[in-house]
């Protein structure tokens, strides 16, 4: 959230948060995502239209963080594909600012992945 | 219009024109605050009857802590009110201290007092910006963020974390204040009076904020006991219930504070008692820097405290025989081994009433950690808050009670 | 303590142990009166314990019989002390009284015990999972439950969203999903460096 609050302005950079996935390119899977949220992550991203993008954000999203428990998903990557990973616990604003300008250079290095001419 | 609706009556048959209708705010909502599910059965706006769903964040932390020692489970704890992590870490410091029967010294016990009320603070912005963002404020957010990226900052001098700290230890805290610290709270707390009014001024008596906050929400005292509730969100009703008056621990008899109280019950006065709260929390750190000056140099970590380093990875039987004062010695490293026995312990988080329940075995490792988390009651009391009134209150009175879904389902 | 020589005098037969530990009273009763104990402290004048500050429950597996025991801690906020209540509940009856008509509070943290521990609490409007997805099978909180559950017994809702997604997957451009399949397949042959 202090990402995108006065400090560190994600405006700046034309990213703006959206209240809908259907207007949605990107989806930030910040903290850790439990067995009984899964569905519901998943529900969400494939509402998404293409092109889409997932950052994993947080150690929990990446990888399960210290919780390896009976109930958390050990990291989103078990049924999300996910493009960029921004470790840290928490991310500070500064890493995920990083996070997304490495997305947006890979979008662009990208080549042939959401169609013919993309 | 009439006309309309009798055919659509006629057509539709008159039993299924009464039907209640259900909506589902999702876990994946902008202004839930975190993934509570709110399973909400309507009439026409009016909200009939709401259920509360949880446990989309339940990540068996007290589980979790059973298998690792006092002090790793300390860092587990940073992560429930990961808003203001620096009162979780030191609500269960004391506990497992007076469990311990350690003393804490003087200095440390005023540094917590300091960091606690930072949390308290800091917990409080985001807090008015999440409320105002969801009631339609949304200036305010970037004002409180402000405010708030000047605290964390603060934090990352003190231990280097910004969010979760874990800067207490069983014994006192991690590392001593540098004078730059003590320098940069002293521009905080004389600057801090100054922005309050900033807020206050878009929102305390404009028109469209009281008619959304004022009259919703309503709970009285003695309901609002019965329900569980506690903190700010008990204080709106009038019950001065401050753990900081009632059982207090740390420096707090010493310290000289009002306990903010406001009568009128409903989301606006829960508002005013958490602004007037800030204000107190300044002038607390205010004293504690002052009472600061007069134990220089004394050292921040108890004694008896057990060893800063613990050992990672599974925990294997002792190798070692238990040593008479210490305990027992794992990988070369002594683990705290906390007499057996149990202790409830509750400190006034900025949320509430947190409560840690400990039960010690005699081991190093705790039996059973229980983590009795404002939240979570906060949220059971929604129903009893919200029936009766409009879809858009519900928003203005999850804000009020201020709910954050990492405590509530640990 | 006052509210523990008002309870031996109105309560002699329930109580089994009083005890103090870290300086707080704890009493140990019986469960089948526990309502009206409850009730007792919660009305009485002198002693007005009328915030139930928690209620949970503790799985003495191994160490103590009857396995578990439900606590109740009570505060009172007129005058400002702590009384902790310990109802025992045995491993072959794990049924006990609610308090939820004299605390509405004691609602949620009775169905948490419920998800968690497996207590069924008679007399509860609504007893459900409240923690734990509604068709989750076992009790996390007990001691015989496993801190990490073996990949084969995992939830059924989660496994089929599982292979559902590697499904899905084959349509992707870059084979994340494959690729970490096969990354966790060699960690578990060679062991991984924390938990070995």
């Amino acid at each position: 959230m202090a990402a995108g609050a006065s400090h560190n302005d994600l405006d700046r950079f034309g990213i703006i948060f959206r209240a809908s996935p259907r207007q949605a390119d990107v989806l930030i899977v910040a903290g850790t995502v439990t067995k009984k949220m899964a569905p519901v992550v998943r529900r969400v991203y494939d509402q998404m239209p293409e092109p889409r993008y997932v950052i994993a954000m947080g150690s929990c999203a990446c990888s399960g963080g210290i919780f390896k428990t009976y109930s958390t998903v050990q990291g989103c990557d078990d049924f999300l594909p996910v493009d960029v990973y921004v470790p840290g616990c928490p991310p500070r604003p500064e890493a995920l600012i990083e996070g997304l300008l490495k997305l947006q250079k890979k979008i662009r290095s990208e080549h042939g992945r959401w169609g013919a001419f993309r | 219009m009439a006309q309309t609706l009798e055919i659509i009556k006629k057509q539709q048959g008159e039993e299924h024109w009464d039907e209640p209708y259900y909506v589902n705010m999702g876990p994946q909502h902008p202004s839930t605050h975190g993934v509570l599910r709110l399973f909400l059965e309507l009439d026409g706006e009016t909200i009939v009857r709401c259920d509360p769903r949880i446990g989309y964040l339940h990540r068996g932390v007290e589980k979790l802590s059973e298998h690792r020692t006092y002090a790793q489970a300390m860092t587990l704890t940073d992560r429930l009110d990961y808003i203001a992590s620096a009162a979780n870490n030191v609500g269960y410091c004391l506990a497992v201290e007076k469990l311990m029967g350690l003393e804490v010294p003087r200095r440390a016990q005023i540094i917590r007092v300091i960091v606690c009320e930072m949390a308290r603070i800091a917990s409080h912005l985001l807090w008015l910006a999440t409320h105002a963002l969801d009631i339609g404020a949304m200036t305010v957010f970037l004002y409180c963020f402000r405010d708030r990226e000047w605290l964390l900052d603060i934090f990352e001098e003190i231990c280097g974390a910004r969010l979760t700290v874990s800067y207490p230890r069983l014994g006192g805290v991690r590392l001593d204040f540098t004078q730059e610290i003590i320098d940069e709270l002293y521009r905080f707390t004389d600057e801090f009076p100054r922005r309050i009014p900033e807020y206050e001024t878009l929102i305390d008596v404009n028109r469209i904020w009281l008619k959304r906050t004022v009259g919703v929400g309503k709970v009285s005292a003695e309901e609002a006991i019965n329900l569980g509730l506690t903190g700010p969100s008990l204080r709106g009703s009038g019950v001065a219930y401050d753990l900081r008056r009632h059982q207090p621990y740390l420096v707090y008899d010493e310290l000289d504070f009002e306990v903010a109280v406001e009568y009128g019950c409903d989301v606006y006065s829960r508002y005013r008692v958490r602004m007037k709260e800030m204000r107190e929390a300044n002038k607390i750190i205010r004293q504690c820097l002052d009472l600061l000056k007069e134990c220089e140099g004394e050292p921040v970590l108890a004694e008896g405290a057990p060893d800063l380093l613990m050992p990672f990875g599974k925990m294997k039987a002792p190798q070692a025989a238990p040593h008479p004062k210490r305990g027992f010695v794992v990988k070369g490293v002594e683990v705290p081994v906390v007499p057996e026995g149990e202790v409830y312990f509750a400190i006034e988080a900025p949320k509430g009433e947190l409560g840690y329940y400990i039960v010690s075995d005699g081991t190093g490792h705790p039996w059973r950690v229980r983590i009795r988390a404002p939240s979570f009651v906060h949220i059971s009391a929604l129903p009893a808050l919200s029936e009766g009134q409009m879809v858009a209150d519900i928003v203005a009175v999850i804000g009020s009670v201020d709910i954050v879904l990492g405590e509530c389902d640990r | 303590m006052l509210a523990v020589e008002k309870l031996q005098e109105r309560f002699p037969e329930e109580i089994i142990e009083v005890f103090e530990s870290a300086g707080q009273t704890v009493v140990v009763v019986r469960r089948e009166k526990i309502v009206d104990i409850l009730n007792f402290l919660h009305g009485d004048v002198e002693l007005l314990f009328d915030h139930l500050a928690d209620l949970t429950a503790i799985d003495w597996l191994g160490k103590k019989t009857p396995r578990f025991e439900v606590v109740y801690t009570l505060y009172s906020i007129r005058y400002k002390q702590y009384l902790r209540i310990k109802a025992q509940v045995p491993e072959d009856d794990p049924r006990l009284p609610s308090v939820t008509s004299i605390w509405k509070t004691a609602n949620w943290f009775e169905r948490e015990v419920y998800d968690m521990f497996g207590l069924v609490f008679e007399g509860h409007p609504d007893l459900r999972r409240l923690l734990m997805p509604e068709d989750w099978e076992g009790y996390p909180l007990r001691k015989d439950y496993p801190l990490f559950l073996e990949p084969d017994k995992e939830w059924p809702v989660y496994r089929e969203l599982r292979e559902k997604a590697r499904e899905l997957a084959r349509f992707d451009w870059y084979p994340t999903l494959i690729e970490h399949d096969q990354a966790e397949e060699v960690t578990e042959e060679e062991g991984h460096g924390a938990n070995a």
